[in-house]
């Protein structure tokens, strides 16, 4: 069986991270530090209802469990994410909670446990500053919460536009814009009023502008944070457009435009996409296979296409619940799936080389 | 689920997917068969009350097409065309909505309300004005006896006596049962209401003066509040006069301020010519000069009421004219505090819209609430702004709205003190005795009940 698309690029299994005893649903790498010889960490959560951490060994580059945050959610870990400064993870959980938990040297400690949805948490997010965090869920609610000192977090509000469960909540990488996706087939937007001090939904992405036909799983934005990527149960991956420089200036809200519908790649779900750094978009589906794709410099009579570069068939046993780009190293990945495993992979082009985009 | 309820009551109830017809567990008493089955093999409807709805950890959601056969404008007029002797307690919250509706001041749209419905065959048109001033009376003696509880030094001294909630927001008891529990319930003043203490004040001891039996009084609220209609169904508001007796409901229906407004229109009223017609003053807060009276702040005035009984009761500090609040985290957050000694002895605090009782609740939860009393209301802005009341004009903002009915809602309305209303304490003379008598608990207040989780509810939450 021919894996890749495209001779030009080949994807290798550093390591396959074992330990969890139920599916995997969701990964986060630990923001880069900026300093050398700074290890790389991974969280990873589970339906075994534990967050592992995994950290890379400096001596033989290899990840091991280096802790294993437990008796703390009742139910499944949904989902977990680093604070920017690295020094907080969030994990959000069936349990209807959301926990914070200090790293202190390694250390991991709960410090604060958020309540009031009323189900299941479906995704966390921290703001770019840290300084705001979003949880969304099965009861179709979308929170903010400010963080306080003292580890204190308060609710800032409330947010129920959606019709259905809403899967995932990702904050903008520069603009205070949170976007959510959804069971009920949208995508919204979300900003803060000017003249009051509550948020509420400045734009609906659905199928009536170009979006997608059947529940949106995940979004990912790209580096600059002028292009977001969305994928869905409609077997598509959606790029949108908005004017950042607009945005930045805080020159009024500007509104997220439909660029391209990448159709025909999938077959299942695609539950899971991220966009690296250097512009490759990833995903990861429920026929266990990953997906690379990139900007397709041929064709731009149309506008900006995107093409697909590599697939991995069979990447694991299962669905394929995560993908995620690391924060450190620019062509290294993990993905998570159902089969219980996290895998580590080095995506390069052509055997040997490094790759040029 | 509808957003006419208070966005409180709606995040309270999300397990509903499914409609009333479809998913529904609860066990109905005729068939005694489980919901459970699917569409198909139904063959006929089981009909589910509100109150089953209500008693469900399930859905309430579904509640809203029971509650709207039930409390409805045609299930009044129905009432109406039989006979029943209909009697009308009007809100002021509701009077301020539809007197900036209309361009009227509150009093007018009170007069010419009272021309309207009777002309309709309304026997009565009463304020809940007067019996709010009931339920503040009471939940002053209650604040203060928990006060005291709270600082006694015996065994006795009780965690959850204070900080004491207040009752009166239907959206919040809600959510306070169905998804707080026990943590949060002892909190909750026991007192009931405004709208079910007019009801217990009417169906107990005013229709001796009115000479009308109470099972044929047909009791209908106009309320700023959707969740209000949820209030009025429950089992704890309904009594019998004796062990045989038909069972009495405090309110029978509670129709919002948009709904009087679609009455209005239905029957082809030119509202703002009606004459005024004088209003009843048997239960409601007008004096001999035709004047509207009642306490300081439009969702009630439950802080302010209390605070300056506590502050002359506790601390003899009599405190005249309006407080001084102060703004907290936001303006739906805002404190008040009694300094004696350069100590901090009382310090309550408005918390109103879900965000600010979520974190409110947390900080209850973790032990952290410094409050002595709070005003809990599940709107942001209060009860002005409950989801039942008429909706902004064309081009005018839910701000600009808001600003318009806090000015109206206190337009030509005196302050006056709870406890020197001429007919509130002819109801204590004439009727309870002394403020948290036996009588006035068994009339004034109630009991809350957490919802135990059913295993149904589980499973859908699984």
């Amino acid at each position: 069986m021919k894996n890749s698309v495209d001779e030009n690029f080949e994807l290798n299994e550093v390591q396959t991270l074992e330990g969890h005893t139920d599916r995997v649903w969701s990964l986060a790498w630990k923001p880069a530090p900026g300093i050398d010889g700074v290890p790389a960490v991974l969280a990873s959560c589970s339906g075994d209802r534990t967050v592992r951490i995994w950290e890379q060994s400096p001596a033989t580059g290899c990840f091991q469990c280096k802790a294993v945050l437990e008796d703390t959610h009742t139910r499944t870990v949904r989902s977990c994410a680093w604070s920017p400064s690295g020094k907080f993870l969030a994990t959000s959980s069936f349990d209807a909670t959301t926990a914070i938990w200090e790293d202190a040297g390694g250390d991991f400690s709960c410090v604060a446990t958020l309540e009031g949805h009323e189900n299941e948490v479906k995704s966390v997010s921290w703001n770019a500053s840290g300084s705001l965090l979003a949880t969304c869920g099965r009861d179709k609610s979308v929170w903010i919460w400010e963080v306080l000192p003292h580890n204190e977090f308060e609710c800032v509000s409330v947010l129920q536009g959606h019709t259905q469960d809403v899967k995932m909540v990702q904050w903008h990488p520069s603009v205070n814009i949170l976007i959510s996706c959804s069971y009920d087939n949208s995508i919204k937007v979300w900003a803060e009023d000017g003249d009051s001090d509550d948020w509420h939904c400045v734009q609906t992405l659905n199928q009536s502008n170009s979006g997608h036909t059947s529940t949106v799983w995940a979004l990912s934005f790209n580096a600059s944070g002028d292009k977001m990527v969305t994928c869905s149960d409609d077997l598509t991956i959606k790029i949108w457009g908005c004017d950042i420089i607009r945005m930045q200036s805080g020159d009024g809200y500007a509104p997220w435009m439909h660029i391209s519908t990448l159709s025909g790649y999938h077959d299942r779900t695609i539950f899971s996409i991220h966009w690296s750094r250097e512009g490759i978009i990833c995903s990861g589906a429920a026929d266990d296979a990953i997906r690379f794709f990139t900007e397709s410099k041929d064709d731009l009579v149309d506008g900006p296409s995107y093409k697909l570069i590599y697939k991995k068939e069979k990447a694991h046993e299962m669905d394929i619940n995560a993908v995620q780009w690391s924060s450190m190293e620019n062509n290294r990945l993990a993905s998570a799936s159902d089969d219980g495993t996290i895998k580590i992979w080095e995506f390069i082009s052509a055997p040997g080389k490094k790759m040029h985009l | 689920m509808s957003e006419r309820f208070s966005a409180t009551l709606r995040i309270g109830d999300l397990n509903d997917y499914i409609a009333p017809s479809q998913g529904c567990v609860i066990k109905t008493e005729n068939t005694g068969k489980s919901r459970m089955a699917p569409k198909a093999a139904q063959t006929e409807p089981v009909k589910i009350s509100l109150k089953d709805c209500l008693a469900c950890s399930g859905c309430i959601t579904s509640a809203e097409t029971v509650m709207l056969e039930k409390q409805s404008l045609d299930e009044f007029l129905l009432n109406l065309n039989k006979g029943k002797a209909v009697i009308f307690s009007l809100s002021p919250q509701s009077r301020a909505s539809l007197a900036v509706h209309f361009g009227l001041s509150p009093l007018q749209v009170f007069q010419k309300l009272t021309t309207f419905l009777k002309s309709l065959g309304v026997k009565a048109i009463f304020d809940t004005s007067s019996s709010r001033d009931l339920t503040l009376i009471e939940s002053c003696n209650e604040f203060v006896a928990r006060y005291r509880e709270s600082n006694s030094a015996s065994e006795e001294k009780s965690k959850s006596a204070l900080p004491m909630i207040s009752s009166a927001c239907p959206g919040w008891i809600c959510y306070a049962e169905k998804t707080l529990g026990s943590y949060i319930l002892p909190h909750i003043s026991s007192v009931k209401s405004p709208q079910q203490t007019i009801g217990a004040a009417i169906k107990n001891h005013i229709y001796q003066e009115l000479c009308i039996r109470p099972e044929d009084i047909y009791h209908v609220t106009v309320m700023p509040c959707y969740d209000k209609k949820l209030e009025a169904a429950r089992n704890d508001f309904m009594f019998q006069l004796n062990s045989d007796a038909e069972r009495i409901t405090e309110v029978d229906s509670v129709l919002t301020t948009g709904e009087v407004l679609d009455l209005i229109k239905m029957k082809s009223i030119d509202f703002t010519t009606l004459e005024d017609s004088p209003v009843d003053k048997l239960l409601s807060n007008v004096d001999e000069e035709g004047n509207l009276y009642g306490v300081r702040g439009s969702s009630g005035g439950y802080a302010d009421t209390l605070f300056r009984y506590a502050s002359k009761m506790l601390f003899r500090k009599e405190i005249d004219g309006p407080l001084e609040y102060k703004t907290v985290r936001n303006a739906d957050f805002r404190e008040l505090t009694l300094e004696v000694e350069g100590k901090i002895v009382l310090r309550f605090a408005l918390c109103y819209g879900f965000r600010n009782l979520r974190n409110i609740v947390t900080k209850i939860k973790s032990g952290k609430c410094e409050y002595h009393f709070l005003e809990i209301m599940a709107c942001p802005s209060g009860c002005l702004n409950g989801g039942g009341q008429i909706k902004p004009n064309p081009g005018q903002s839910a701000k600009d709205l808001i600003q318009s009915l806090e000015a109206t809602y206190s337009e030509n309305v005196l302050v006056a003190n709870p406890f020197e209303n001429p007919g509130i304490k002819r109801l204590y003379n004439e009727w309870l005795g002394q403020p948290g008598s036996e009588k006035a608990k068994r009339h004034l207040h109630t009991e809350y009940h957490p919802v135990e989780k059913s295993i149904s509810s589980q499973l859908q939450n699984w």
